[in-house]
């Protein structure tokens, strides 16, 4: 089983605050690592370091390293832009651009200089297929993305990462804003992706932590408390906090 | 526990229905009295205007090359074009220019410089017409000059000062339209690997697109409106302007120029000249309108 | 609820671009009321009217203001319509002043003018220009751009920028009586316009090639040039020697009293004649 990264005491400071506190993690490709803590634990800031989109905080600070596949994305050699290609990203709140549904997918391709209508619609149909949107929006490519529901709109989010063929797809909350059966096909869409990209996802819902994904890392005022394998940390939890967390006996 | 009707059948309801339906009567009646007032403007200056177009004929004035007062020859076809190169001369400069200044106060910026820029650009708005006018008179009128073509009054110096006027327009309102961008447009660009002048250019703009429409429509208003700054630079010679470097006539400076001791079908032919302003101006505002409507939906 | 928005929002598209106008017309719109004579005579209280010549009017307006600061219980109502329409109106009686800045002709009603003042047009150039004088011929071609180059009347090589009055301007009346409409001549189009004998120094005092016209109270700042070899100057204008002047007149019906009187006498005394010189006009040689 590959790592495909590895966090390396890694400390995070939000001007004084400090919000991560030595993290240790090492997460493998092609599985979906979930991570769970109470709000405020820290999760977000996490994972948002991986594609360094913490970058656009002004004033906070760095210690330790981020591996991705041996390289610490945090060298000053290492070129962001191109980082945030390889390592997408999809939000709490689905935010397609208001353009065409067509345009929200074809954007990244655009950015990389693809201009060839032709290529474009191939790009666009592939990841809208991956993202199991393509058999709803099939025939309404030209209307504005925001014209779609919810749990659509963030397949279409899902869409446009994948249209830039990323290997790390980084999701914070996907179905936080969503209806339970949105919530259903975003979960099968995540078990399919995972066999060719590598997934986190940070949720507050339990179940889904233990439906979807591999790994659980269970995160507590800055601290990676523990991290195992998702049906180790929801049978046998080996700290107290974190099985007082999933059996529901905390905050 | 009280049941619902008590408070919903509570007696100050009645009184505070009074109250929102007088306030009600009271904004369509101040609506009713903006509206008669436009009206019975735009009717002065059609009474005012309608002699002239019955003897000089609609199409002989609006196509009309010559305006010779002592001939009794009025045809405004030279100022309309030269209303026209002189607004789109302005937005030429003033949108590209303006864009540019409110993407980079909100979103490149350090806060220092944002606090030192924003107010003066406010500023602007602040400035006498006058001053405007002078200001290119005395400084860019020159300048045209010196680079040896022609007197220096010209489309180009008006379109530079006009540019300048409706500056704080475009800025402040695309500015506003910038920052009312969602963050997560932002966000989602830059997780999908563009550079910050691609987002900005990409979802940014036209994110903001509507905004950015209205504000050309109402910088557009001004530039047409605007008069006193526009006769001190732009020359006003009764010509078809042929480049940059020549002197325009305006409509409004037509208007400025020569209303105040005109007589008879002069007198007329300046109102006439009032109608072809308005319903330039009604149509401008009209389109913009659409296109803002079009846009939001 | 959306369609009220909606038309209010059609009403402000209107309503902006009305007021947009509608601030640029009122901007230059003077009242026309219709006088009404009702001479009093007795102390100084009353109301006169004048109506007639547009050139005559902004300054006939400052003298009222003065002659009513003087005396409070006066109104005076200066209003235009052109100086045959100050014939008119003065033979018809309907005003008790009228206002011509031009002779009377022949074949117009008997009236009695009396001259307030003289209005005097001065030729300028850029101080740097070499020239000294010009004939009235010149410059009534430099104008109608037939001559177009400074080196044809014995200046510079170098292209002649002329600038002149708006169409209506009282100065512009009298250069074109006296300067391009002597020798059936017109203003070219291209030229340029300004609409004050202010701007026209600003745009000479600033362009060396330029040449314009302005009243001779203007001309600070400028090198005037002799026409036909007479200076403009103040005693030349008096004397008749030089050429482009007018006289611009007040005319009543019969001989003036009451407060008629005392505001003609008004004007042409030191007080107005002191307004006439601070706008520009040339004075009454005052005894
Ligand atoms: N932009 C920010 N500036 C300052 N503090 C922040 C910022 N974002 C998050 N924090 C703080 O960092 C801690 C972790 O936040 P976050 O990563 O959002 O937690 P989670 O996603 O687990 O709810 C919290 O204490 C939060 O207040
Ligand atoms: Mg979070």
């Amino acid at each position: 089983m590959a790592v495909k990264i590895q966090i390396r005491d890694l400390n995070f400071f939000y001007g004084p605050a400090q919000a991560l506190k030595s993290i240790n993690m090492d997460i493998y490709e092609n599985k979906i690592t979930a991570l769970i803590g109470p709000s405020g634990c820290g999760k977000t800031t996490l994972l948002r370091l991986m594609n360094r989109m913490s970058d656009l905080v002004p004033d906070t600070r760095v210690e330790g390293q981020v591996l991705i596949d041996g390289q610490d994305i945090f060298e000053k050699s290492v070129d962001v832009v191109n980082l945030r290609k390889k390592v997408g990203m999809v939000f709490q709140q689905p935010n397609p651009f208001p353009k065409t549904i067509f345009e929200n997918v074809a954007y990244g391709p655009r950015m990389l200089g693809t201009n060839d209508k032709q290529a474009l619609s191939k790009i666009v149909e592939e990841s809208l297929k991956k993202a199991a949107l393509w058999d709803e929006v099939k025939e309404m490519l030209n209307k504005s993305g925001m014209t779609l529901s919810g749990g659509q709109q963030q397949r279409l989010c899902i869409a446009r990462v994948l249209a830039v063929n990323p290997q790390i797809i980084l999701m914070d909350e996907p179905c936080s804003a969503l209806d339970p059966i949105s919530t259903l096909k975003i979960e099968e869409l995540m078990m399919d992706l995972k066999k060719e990209y590598t997934v986190i996802i940070v949720t507050h819902n339990m179940q889904q932590a233990a439906r979807v994904s591999d790994y659980t890392g269970f995160m507590l005022l800055g601290e990676l408390v523990e991290y195992a394998v998702t049906r180790e940390i929801f049978n046998v939890p080996k700290d107290k906090r974190c099985e007082d967390y999933i059996t529901g006996r905390f905050g | 526990m009280s049941k619902i009707s008590d408070s919903v059948l509570q007696p100050g309801c009645e009184l505070r229905r009074v109250y929102d339906g007088f306030w009600r009567y009271a904004i369509y009646l101040f609506g009713a009295i903006s509206f008669i007032i436009l009206l019975l403007i735009a009717l002065f200056i059609f009474r005012e205007g309608y002699p002239a177009f019955q003897k000089i004929g609609i199409w002989q004035f609006i196509s009309g090359l010559r305006w010779d007062v002592s001939d009794q020859a009025y045809g405004i076809l030279p100022m309309i074009i030269g209303s026209t190169y002189v607004t789109i001369g302005a937005l030429l400069i003033s949108v590209p220019l303006g864009i540019f200044t409110a993407v980079f106060l909100t979103d490149v910026a350090p806060q220092m410089m944002r606090s030192i820029i924003r107010p003066a650009i406010e500023l602007l708005v602040g400035i006498p017409s006058v001053v405007y006018g002078l200001v290119g008179m005395l400084m860019l009128v020159p300048i045209i000059r010196q680079s040896g073509h022609g007197s220096g009054d010209s489309v180009l110096a008006a379109s530079i000062v006009l540019a300048v006027m409706v500056l704080p327009t475009i800025v402040s309102i695309t500015e506003d339209s910038i920052i009312a961008v969602p963050n997560a447009y932002r966000e989602g660009a830059l997780s999908l690997g563009a550079t910050r002048w691609q987002m900005i250019w990409h979802v940014v703009l036209p994110a903001a697109k509507s905004g950015i429409i209205a504000s050309i429509v109402l910088g557009m208003g001004r530039a047409i409106g605007e008069t006193m700054a526009m006769i001190m630079v732009i020359g006003n010679s009764i010509i078809i302007p042929d480049s940059i470097f020549s002197p325009a006539r305006t409509l409004t400076g037509t208007l400025a120029l020569e209303l105040k001791y005109a007589a008879g079908l002069h007198w007329n032919a300046l109102f006439a000249t009032g109608v072809v302003l308005f319903v330039f101006i009604l149509i401008l505002n009209s389109f913009g309108f659409l296109m803002l409507r079009g846009k939001n939906k | 609820m959306s369609s009220i928005k909606h038309s209010m929002k059609k009403v402000g598209v209107l309503l902006s671009s009305t007021l947009l106008l509608a601030a640029v017309i009122l901007a230059g719109c003077a009242p026309a009321s219709a006088p009404v004579a009702t001479p009093q005579a007795g102390e100084l209280s009353g109301t006169i009217n004048e109506a007639g010549s547009t050139s005559v009017q902004p300054l006939a307006e400052l003298m009222a203001t003065a002659f009513t600061a003087k005396y409070p219980k006066v109104t005076v109502n200066i209003s235009g319509g052109g100086s045959s329409a100050g014939v008119k109106a003065i033979a018809a009686g309907t005003v008790d002043i009228g206002a011509a800045s031009r002779d009377i002709k022949i074949t117009e009603p008997d009236v009695i003018p009396v001259c307030i003042a003289r209005d005097g047009v001065a030729i300028v150039v850029n101080e740097a220009n070499s020239l000294t004088g010009v004939t009235i011929e010149q410059v009534a071609k430099i104008y109608a751009g037939e001559i177009t180059n400074w080196k044809d009347v014995g200046g510079n090589d170098a292209t002649i920028t002329v600038v002149s009055r708006e169409e209506g301007s009282g100065t512009r009346e009298v250069f074109e009586e006296y300067v391009t409409g002597a020798f059936k001549k017109k203003i070219k189009a291209d030229a340029l316009f300004f609409d004050s004998n202010g701007a026209i120094r600003s745009k000479v005092a600033s362009d060396k090639n330029a040449v314009g016209y302005v009243s001779f109270g203007y001309v600070a700042g400028l090198k005037t040039l002799m026409v036909n070899n007479v200076a403009p100057t103040i005693e030349n204008a008096q004397s008749g020697k030089y050429p482009i002047v007018r006289r611009l007149y007040f005319l009543t019906k019969s001989v003036p009293s009451g407060i008629v009187k005392e505001f003609i006498d008004f004007c042409r005394g030191p007080e107005g004649q002191k307004i006439a010189l601070n706008e520009g006009y040339i004075p009454l040689v005052l005894k």
